[in-house]
């Protein structure tokens, strides 16, 4: 499209600033990278210059390409303006970045910035944004519009709580306000009971709020869009499984809604559409409700004015391209005009009609947070989801279970312990992260309907879905008890197909009837003979494309997933291109930690790549949150898992030449062997070199061969293997299972009694592998080395240097590209050993090794056949995308590679992890050989100092103003920070310390002030209430050191720690992180002022 | 879980599918048609304008929330799952129906309600498939034939177009939907009189709550001889150009002043009535999510359609103009005369079921009289 009139008096190419989100932390994540991206696309399309402000490097958004310039920059109001006094820029689009760019752009209006630089806010005016956001202002616009929202009262006696109460109508909620844990907080039907509840509250708290009880109601969502000539369309509505009160973040979330008449559903568009009408909202916004399950009665919770989470997911739901059509509309183009892109006939002004059924299940990963509560609430802890598709509820949701669990055999693998009834009551009534496993134990131990939906208020036509399954289930083993798989009809095997059953799963119910141990290979056997024996009978899954319309337009989708549920795949699939060769491949599954959209930029890069190589392309994946399944990251989208069992399906659907596995990270490398043994063409590294660098005694053994050192370690099946190991090498030690990525279960142990714990714990992560010991060294430096390979020779390799020392985990560390304080000779024998494992391995595409370094001594920690974490910061900073290059070599061409000398750079990378404790009370937020953080930004400049500032800066550590409060640590901790601390109370930043560290600096003649330890009292001889400090932002940074790295104990180190996060102070737990800090900071006193922000230069 | 019968459809173009049995099981035929709306089976299914067709809903979960309980009093303001009193839909067509509804609103499940109106469906066949077929054969017809199921006896014969499949001849149709004598309904000023081809309760109810009284007529009345101070067409089933003389009555209307709404059928048979003429279209209009716009401004609404037959733009006389288009393939959706008070929508403005962005034409329709 041309440029639209609007922007068209702005110039000839209007400079239009983007803002994204800055590092995925929950609640923010890589949804942001979808939005970016197509918002990018689309304002590119129509004749703009973009320029994208966003600090994460892992994104696709963050590309250089043509006419887009990207800084990587804090997306906070003082960053923003210098880039505008720098650019110029015409206009700015604040609606794709979340929360973050949304806060920051209401921050430029109030600071005056818009106004002074001249920058048009492009969509829904600052205005709205500040009312939809307040809940005054929000609550007074939806009342004078009619829109009932939730009556709240604050009442401070019984009597106001009583005539509150019925003003509102029983039930209703009580809450005491300043309450910490839900303390005098209930449920209230009647006045007693309300009396009973409120004085209890009143005496711990000095008010309470009487709310309208909401409690059972459902909770449903709609997407709605709006153009600037105030038309506007509801994209989708979607039901949460779970009924009001968990946030939609961390809900099962269906799409269409199932349980709505279309009374209902028209009542709430409606609604949906006045709302957005009233308020001005130019774009895309997403409404809230809560809607009764007995009547029509229905408040709105929350108007959301932006592209959101549930935004990137309808669109992958429904088929509509959301952020790309809503950001055409806040150029000012109308929807009539905008071709809806996905039919390529129709206009962007519909509503898509689904005929499928999708389902969202969020993953929490809370057993990577020590300490964190597992309950589920308003606040959203949940690290990725996945989005199934299918064409029945049973078909959907049991693709969801393994897609979420990544286990082929889904619901069969639970573990089912049996819970006393009055447990698994209790399961089902507190809403935790494995409610519904709960779910399914009590379906499974014969509960009826209305038992689970009295505890659980989930709605009884899910939990009916839910039990189709499950009596099936009791089915299938019956018919395996007593007889073998050929006996299996061709009815029997469709009917099972259809309910969702995969073979995997079969196979586990079969093995399990006969008394066998239903281990992998079992299980994959069994498999391999229901797959035989369905496939005989022509039971195959079919084909079928989201089209927007429910096929009553031609359209030419490429976006698919199978299902059991039809005789036919879509007319015009499955034929390949006759000129093209055909590469499936396969994106990372689930965001959790460890993985996240650093393995998407490698999908799309790579996938992009292809095309331009003339391969079509083909992805597998079942995040909705990413830009590879966006319908235009590949020639072919399949939404659905990423099992064997599918790649499989495609693979026979499809012609394909080959697949790519070595791009998604850790499950798709998990499912390299499996497909290779089952007959699929990898391409790039072929099996075995993926089974030597993935199998610790053979990748152990080649070191071995190649005279490469390596930490002392042992495969061990007995405890007593390993008590004899800790006696050689001592304490500590690294207890971890094989296959592991980002630490699962991956723990230090200082002496036996943790040695122990840690033991059980890795035992019950992976039963069917050895538990793996390594000598853990203390105070090494960590270096990776990234890079591609071909044939076994090193094509192009980067060096980075971790700033943390060894015992950080590497997606937790901070890693800078060049390397500054290597020695040369270490980087030479890092190079040398590089050259040498990928000979021995006979590496043949990407790859990252990791390496510990004391002196110019090293050691190889293990190498990854397969693209890294760090690839598209090592890529963006070099200037040359290593996934491009890895995809070259897998389809066999050499690509031709501009000569990367990295000690050349006219600048230095930062990358920083971020992280997400805030949003997990009780986490204590220290670092370790377990992975916590949830994602990362990089930076650059010309130096490192600098660039490491910018890098924290976007990592939420904000230079110190008021106060430092530090505890060293250990002594030798201690004395490393001294001549620091002299530095700093030299610039006249005041320094707290608690006891033993107070006393270590004004020894040594540093003026500090002592604080108290938390729980000691103050006073003047222990000092102030450290906790005080924060609370009233006396001080403003932390410097906590841990003893050890256990984190297992309450500590008061731990304390501080854990205030620091929830008063939002900036806090440093690494000494070696710390003091790279302090370094910075002294050489750049001014850097807020004195910085002058550059762009990330292009590709060579 | 009990087995349901099988059931076998057969399609004029030979090809069939096997599927169980739901609803009555009866033997039946009828043209194919689907609707892509994904709530509002009730409605459809109530809906005279499918008067003798298959209706195939393209949402695979259908039943989901139940059958509310049949209200007959259509003076309730909003719409309550019914839009008549009994199916009239031939046949139902579903993905998957289901098996128990839960929602506080329902009296039974769909297959139960079938049952009770005698009308048969089939269920657990490719519903994708079926639209893919239709929507390129542009008109299939369908014979539902219930497994173990005394039949006609010619059932297993290969059946030809023309002598086993219901075509609507249309005369006979609109006999069927109409009522047989006039009523009145409501309380107003002023009296509008709806031509009842087939007309959906929510008009009714619309007109009703915006306040007017209605006075509904059979379809054959003789229009000239009614006191009424304004006059609507209705929805209804078939071909408009199989409508007997009722454009010439509705011609005699042209002459006059008195206002004129038309909706679905109604809008054809006024531009039939106007001089224009009517054709099938190669993509009917069969969704809750057909985008139209008001012609001359940058305006659009989204809309419940289901016609398959449309005005031919260029036949419009000189004193009338399109009103609304299409903003997908610029159809018309809606005419208007240029200096006197009739117009007409394709589209359903009354919704029920489907989106009810544009209940303000009836809402002005009755308030401008």
């Amino acid at each position: 499209m041309p440029l639209h009139p609007q922007l068209q008096q702005l110039g000839c190419k209007p400079k239009i600033i983007l803002l994204g989100s800055g590092g995925l932390t929950i609640g923010q994540a890589g949804e942001f990278d979808y939005s970016g991206t197509q918002a990018v696309k689309s304002l590119l399309e129509c004749g703009n210059e973009v320029i994208v402000i966003n600090p994460n490097i892992a994104t696709v958004q963050t590309n250089p390409q043509a006419g887009v310039k990207v800084y990587l920059y804090p997306v906070e109001p003082e960053w923003i303006e210098k880039v505008f006094a720098l650019e110029k820029p015409d206009a700015i689009v604040a609606g794709f970045g979340g929360q973050t760019a949304l806060n920051c752009l209401i921050a430029l209006e109030d600071n005056g910035a818009l106004k002074r630089h001249n920058v048009l806010n492009l969509g829904t005016p600052v205005s709205t944004l500040k009312m939809t956001e307040d809940r005054s202002l929000f609550a007074k616009k939806m009342k004078s519009i009619g829109m009932p929202i939730p009556d709240s009262y604050a009442c401070e006696t019984s009597s106001q709580s009583v005539t509150a109460a019925s003003a509102i109508g029983y039930p209703v909620i009580v809450r005491a306000a300043f309450a910490l844990g839900g303390l005098g907080s209930g449920f209230a039907a009647n006045e007693g009971e309300l009396l009973a509840l409120v004085d209890v509250a009143l005496a711990v708290s000095p008010q309470v709020l009487v709310e309208k009880s909401l409690r059972g109601w459902k909770e449903v969502e709609y997407e709605v869009m709006r153009d600037s000539q105030g038309n506007t369309i509801a994209i989708c509505n979607m039901e949460n499984f779970d009924p009001l009160g968990i946030h939609t973040g961390d809900s099962i979330v269906v799409c269409p809604s199932q349980s709505l008449s279309d009374n209902e559903y028209q009542m709430l568009r409606n609604a949906a559409i006045k709302i957005i009408d009233s308020c001005g909202v130019i774009g895309e916004c997403n409404v809230q409700y809560a809607l009764s399950p007995n009547s029509l009665d229905f408040v709105v919770i929350e108007v959301n004015a932006r592209l959101s989470r549930s935004s990137a997911l309808a669109s992958k739901a429904s088929g509509y391209p959301i952020a790309y059509i809503a950001a055409k509309v806040v150029q000012g183009f109308d929807l009539l005009e905008i071709q809806n892109p996905v039919t390529g006939v129709t206009c962007a002004f519909f509503e898509p009609a689904l005929d499928y059924v999708t389902i969202k299940v969020p993953r929490w990963d809370l057993g990577k947070f020590k300490g964190v509560s597992r309950e589920l609430g308003s606040t959203m802890k949940s690290v990725g989801e996945i989005m199934s598709i299918g064409r029945s509820f049973p078909e959907a949701i049991q693709k969801a279970v393994r897609m979420i669990t990544e286990l082929d055999a889904g619901l069969a693998t639970f573990v089912r312990v049996q819970l006393a009834d009055s447990d698994l009551e209790k399961a089902l009534s507190e809403p935790t992260d494995v409610r519904f496993y709960a779910v399914i134990s009590a379906l499974r131990s014969g509960w009826n309907l209305e038992r689970i939906h009295g505890l659980t208020h989930i709605d009884k036509w899910f939990l009916s879905k839910l039990q189709e399954v499950i009596l099936c289930e009791n089915a299938i083993k019956v018919v395996f008890a007593s007889s073998d798989l050929e006996s299996v009809t061709a009815n029997q095997w469709l009917s099972w197909k259809r309910l969702g059953f995969s073979d995997a799963q079969m196979a586990h119910y079969f093995l399990e009837a006969k008394q066998k141990k239903p281990d992998q290979a079992s299980i994959n056997c069994e498999s391999g003979k229901i797959r035989t024996l369905r496939k005989k009978y022509k039971i195959v899954p079919v084909v079928k494309k989201i089209d927007t319309t429910a096929a009553e337009y031609p359209a030419k989708s490429n976006y698919l997933y199978m299902t059991y549920h039809g005789s036919v795949s879509d007319p015009g699939l499955g034929m390949g291109a006759q000129s093209k060769k055909t590469a499936l491949v396969l994106g990372s599954g689930s965001y959790r930690i460890g993985t996240s959209v650093e393995f998407d930029w490698c999908a799309v890069s790579c996938s992009r790549k292809l095309q331009e190589e003339s391969w079509r392309s083909v992805i597998l994946n079942c995040n909705p949150e990413t830009v590879s399944t966006d319908y235009n990251s590949s020639d072919s989208l399949y939404f659905d898992e990423m099992s064997l069992e599918r790649v499989l399906d495609v693979c026979e659907f499809e012609k394909i030449e080959g697949v790519v596995a070595c791009m998604g990270g850790q499950l798709p490398n998990r499912l390299a062997l499996q497909l290779c043994n089952a007959g699929i063409q990898l391409l790039g590294h072929d099996a075995e070199t993926i089974d030597t660098a993935e199998d610790r005694s053979k990748f152990s053994a080649l070191l071995d061969k190649l005279g490469i050192d390596q930490p002392h370690w042992i495969a061990a099946t007995s405890r007593g293997q390993i008590d004899s190991f800790v006696e050689k090498v001592g304490f500590p030690v690294l207890v971890r299972p094989s296959y592991v990525l980002s630490g699962a279960a991956m723990n230090v142990a200082y002496d036996r009694p943790s040695l122990d714990l840690y033991l059980s714990m890795a035992d019950l992560a992976s039963p069917d592998y050895p538990v793996v010991v390594t000598e853990f060294l203390l105070g090494a430096r960590e270096i990776e080395l990234d890079g591609v390979a071909q044939h076994g020779e090193i094509l192009t390799a980067i060096v980075s240097e971790h700033i943390e020392n060894a015992g950080v985990h590497s997606g937790d560390a901070t890693i800078v590209v060049p390397a500054q304080k290597l020695y040369v000779e270490t980087v030479r024998r890092i190079r040398r050993a590089g050259r040498a494992i990928a000979k021995g391995l006979r590496l043949n595409g990407p790859f990252n090794i990791q390496f510990l370094a004391r002196l110019n001594h090293i050691q190889v920690i293990e190498c990854n056949a397969r693209a890294a974490r760090s690839f598209p910061f090592v890529s963006k900073v070099v200037g040359l995308n290593l996934a491009d290059a890895a995809t070259s070599v897998m389809i066999g061409k050499t690509p031709r590679l501009a000569r990367i000398n990295d000690d050349d750079l006219p600048y230095v990378g930062v990358k920083a992890a971020l992280f997400s404790f805030t949003r997990l009370s009780g986490v204590d937020p220290v670092l370790g050989v377990e992975m916590a953080s949830t994602g990362e930004v990089g930076c650059i400049a010309e130096d490192f100092e600098s660039a490491y500032l910018l890098a924290m800066e976007s990592a939420k550590v904000f230079l110190p103003k008021k106060g430092l409060l530090v505890s060293a640590g250990p002594e030798h901790e201690k004395l490393k920070f001294l001549p620091w601390a002299k530095k700093l109370t030299g610039m006249g930043l005041p320094i707290y310390a608690t006891e033993g560290t107070a006393k270590f600096l004004l020894d040594h003649g540093v003026n500090v002030i002592k604080v108290a330890w938390p729980g000691e009292p103050a006073n003047d001889k222990n000092g102030q209430d450290p906790i005080e400090l924060l609370r009233t932002k006396k001080v403003d940074f932390v410097l906590n050191i841990p003893k050890n790295l256990q984190r297992d104990e309450l500590t008061r180190g731990s304390q501080i720690r854990q205030g620091a996060t929830r008063f939002g102070c900036s806090i440093i737990t690494n000494m070696e992180k710390m003091i790279a800090y302090a370094q910075a900071i002294t050489r750049h006193p001014d850097f807020i002022s004195e910085h002058v922000p550059r762009p990330l230069p292009e590709y060579k | 879980m009990t087995v349901r019968p099988k059931c076998t459809l057969k399609l004029s173009n030979g090809m069939e599918f096997e599927g169980e049995l739901i609803g009555a099981p009866n033997e039946v035929a009828g043209e194919l048609v689907f609707t892509t709306g994904m709530v509002g089976y009730s409605e459809a299914l109530t809906d005279p304008s499918y008067y003798g067709q298959i209706l195939l809903f393209t949402y695979p979960l259908i039943g989901n929330y139940g059958i509310p309980p049949l209200h007959k009093d259509i003076s309730i303001e909003m719409s309550h799952g019914f839009e008549s009193d009994r199916v009239h839909a031939k046949a139902v067509i579903v993905g998957i129906d289901s098996a128990e509804a839960f929602h506080w609103s329902s009296r039974q499940t769909l297959d139960a309600w079938l049952k009770e109106q005698n009308v048969p469906g089939i269920a657990g066949i490719d519903t994708r498939q079926l639209v893919h077929i239709i929507r390129e054969e542009k008109t299939v017809f369908g014979r539902i034939m219930p497994q173990g199921v005394a039949t006609s006896g010619k059932a297993s014969s290969l059946i030809s177009k023309a002598e086993k499949f219901f075509d609507p001849a249309a005369q006979e149709i609109l006999r069927e939907v109409s009522c047989k004598k006039s009523f009145r309904l409501g309380r107003g000023n002023k009296r509008i009189g709806v031509v009842d081809t087939g007309v959906k309760w929510n008009i009714l109810r619309q007109l009703i709550h915006h306040g007017a009284e209605i006075e509904v007529l059979p379809w054959d009345a003789d229009l000239s001889k009614s006191d009424v101070s304004a006059w609507l067409l209705s929805n209804g089933p078939g071909d408009p150009q199989k409508t007997g003389d009722l454009k010439n009555r509705i011609a005699g209307l042209l002459t006059g002043h008195c206002p004129i709404l038309g909706i679905c059928l109604g809008h054809q048979l006024l531009a039939l009535a106007a001089g224009a003429t009517t054709s099938k279209m190669s993509y009917g209009h069969r969704s809750h999510n057909q985008p139209v716009q008001l012609v001359g401004t940058r305006k659009g609404f989204i809309t419940s359609q289901n016609h398959g037959f449309m005005v031919d733009q260029a036949s419009l006389p000189k004193d009338w103009e399109p009103w609304f288009v299409n903003a997908n393939d610029q159809t018309i959706e809606g005419i208007r005369h240029k200096s006197k008070p009739f117009k007409s929508v394709q589209f359903h403005p009354e919704a029920a079921s489907g989106p009810r962005d544009t209940g303000w034409i009836i809402e002005q329709f009755v308030k401008e009289l």
